[in-house]
């Protein structure tokens, strides 16, 4: 075989290798794209989606795909994170916003909702004696008596939430910085119920909250 | 292509920037010429032999001194003129027509507006978050802050950059030349969100300003 050949030879593939690199088509909808992109949140929320307390990531693995997937477009849509004093919100929307493609956030959502949800432990120890009471009277309604959530009500599960995102959740809809959005229609219910709680209150709910894992 | 110029010191940086790329162009091209011309000029040739230069004689130090002395002279054209951007831009402070806080945090600008009173730190502010307003042809003074780490505030169409430090209020200005919408960027590395940390300015009449100020204090 002559040089030329030879060079012949070997451009082939590298011309195929090319254009496969060059070759933008995503993988299609589902787990292997969901993996793919969630590269991108894993440097917060970690490679098994359990959060991170020092820069207020939440636990998300297991969560619902309909309430991940419902929470991105709101990121994306601007009801959710888009708020002066919503600090963890205003991390989080740009990486949404980056979920441009179509089927992205089905696919990223798809594969957080396979990981396997742990419980973290209880830091805030509140009274959930007392938070029994107000979880019957305000939460059970939507979130339910187990705390698992319905999604015909959008309201998610909590009891494998971490506590201190349930509390940094719970202030910031007190103080305006979630739930006040027009377009945020479940937000602004859960707003209205977190005006008449204390701090000693919250503590205890989200005690109250830890018990029914 | 660069952006439009629309700051009233936009088009003094681009005028800096050109000058340094000029000279220092030209003084590349006239250092490779010379260089490749000196390969030419003294190749290899039969039947003669190479010489050991020290560098110290007057006919060959004159490549160096003339020409080191010329490009002292093209540095104090550089000097000059990037003083005079730098002063106007970085150190002179004209007075403000208005004033806005600018806070960057990873991964977002938050915009502190003054309201209907043109008064900062009032109950009518008006916070924004990846939306910057200001009215065109007049003189603002940003108040710039960071949350968590080192972020940059760019607006290329104003050709200014600040960085923002975390503890740290620095005050800058700019006075807008034309009206429209345009990007707002972090030019300093800040983590994985850096690239996504954009926001957009909205240059406006007096007239959309006042109804933007308007509307916006309503839905407050």
């Amino acid at each position: 075989m002559t040089r030329h050949r030879i060079s012949r030879a070997a451009a082939l593939p590298i011309l195929a290798l090319g254009l496969v690199a060059c070759d933008a088509t995503p993988p299609p909808v589902g787990m292997v794209r969901g993996a793919e992109l969630f590269e991108t949140c894993a440097p917060c929320h970690g490679d098994a989606g359990l959060g991170d307390v020092d820069i207020a990531a939440p636990a998300i693995a297991g969560l619902p795909q309909w309430y991940i997937q419902s929470q991105l477009q709101g990121f994306q849509a601007g009801w959710r994170g888009k708020h002066a004093d919503d600090l963890a919100g205003l991390r989080m929307r740009p990486m949404a916003v980056s979920l441009n493609r179509e089927g992205d956030i089905e696919s990223v959502a798809q594969y957080v909702a396979s990981l396997e949800p742990t419980f973290p432990p209880s830091t805030l120890h509140g009274n959930a004696g007392a938070g029994a009471a107000l979880y019957e009277q305000v939460c059970v309604a939507c979130h339910g008596a187990a705390g698992r959530g319905d999604e015909i009500l959008h309201a998610p599960p909590i009891v494998q939430l971490p506590d201190w995102y349930l509390l940094q959740e719970l202030e910031d809809y007190r103080r305006g910085a979630r739930g006040v959005n027009p377009a945020d229609t479940w937000g602004i219910t859960m707003r209205a119920n977190t005006l008449v709680m204390t701090d000693q209150a919250m503590a205890d709910v989200i005690a109250y909250v830890q018990t029914l894992r | 292509m660069t952006p439009e110029l629309l700051s009233t010191y936009a088009a003094d940086i681009d005028n800096i920037i050109l000058l340094v790329a000029v000279l220092t162009g030209f003084w590349f091209v006239a250092a490779e010429g010379v260089f490749f011309w000196l390969i030419w000029r003294f190749r290899a040739k039969p039947g003669v032999k190479s010489e050991y230069l020290v560098g110290n004689e007057r006919h060959v130090m004159k490549w160096i001194t003339w020409s080191h002395g010329l490009v002292l002279i093209c540095d104090v054209f550089i000097v000059i003129g990037a003083v005079q951007v730098w002063y106007n831009v970085k150190q002179r402070l004209p007075e403000a027509d208005s004033t806005i806080r600018v806070i960057g945090q990873q991964w977002a600008w938050t915009f502190q507006h003054p309201g209907a009173d043109n008064q900062l730190d009032t109950p009518d502010d008006i916070f924004t978050v990846d939306d910057l307003h200001v009215e065109v042809d007049r003189t603002y003074h940003f108040v710039l802050e960071s949350r968590d780490v080192l972020h940059s505030f760019s607006v290329p169409v104003f050709r200014i950059k600040q960085d923002a430090i975390p503890g740290r209020a620095i005050t800058g200005w700019f006075e807008a030349t034309g009206t429209g919408e345009h990007d707002v960027q972090c030019a300093e590395i800040c983590g994985i969100g850096h690239g996504v940390m954009a926001a957009r300015i909205h240059i406006e009449d007096s007239g959309q300003h006042a109804a933007w100020i308007s509307s916006a204090s309503a839905a407050q």
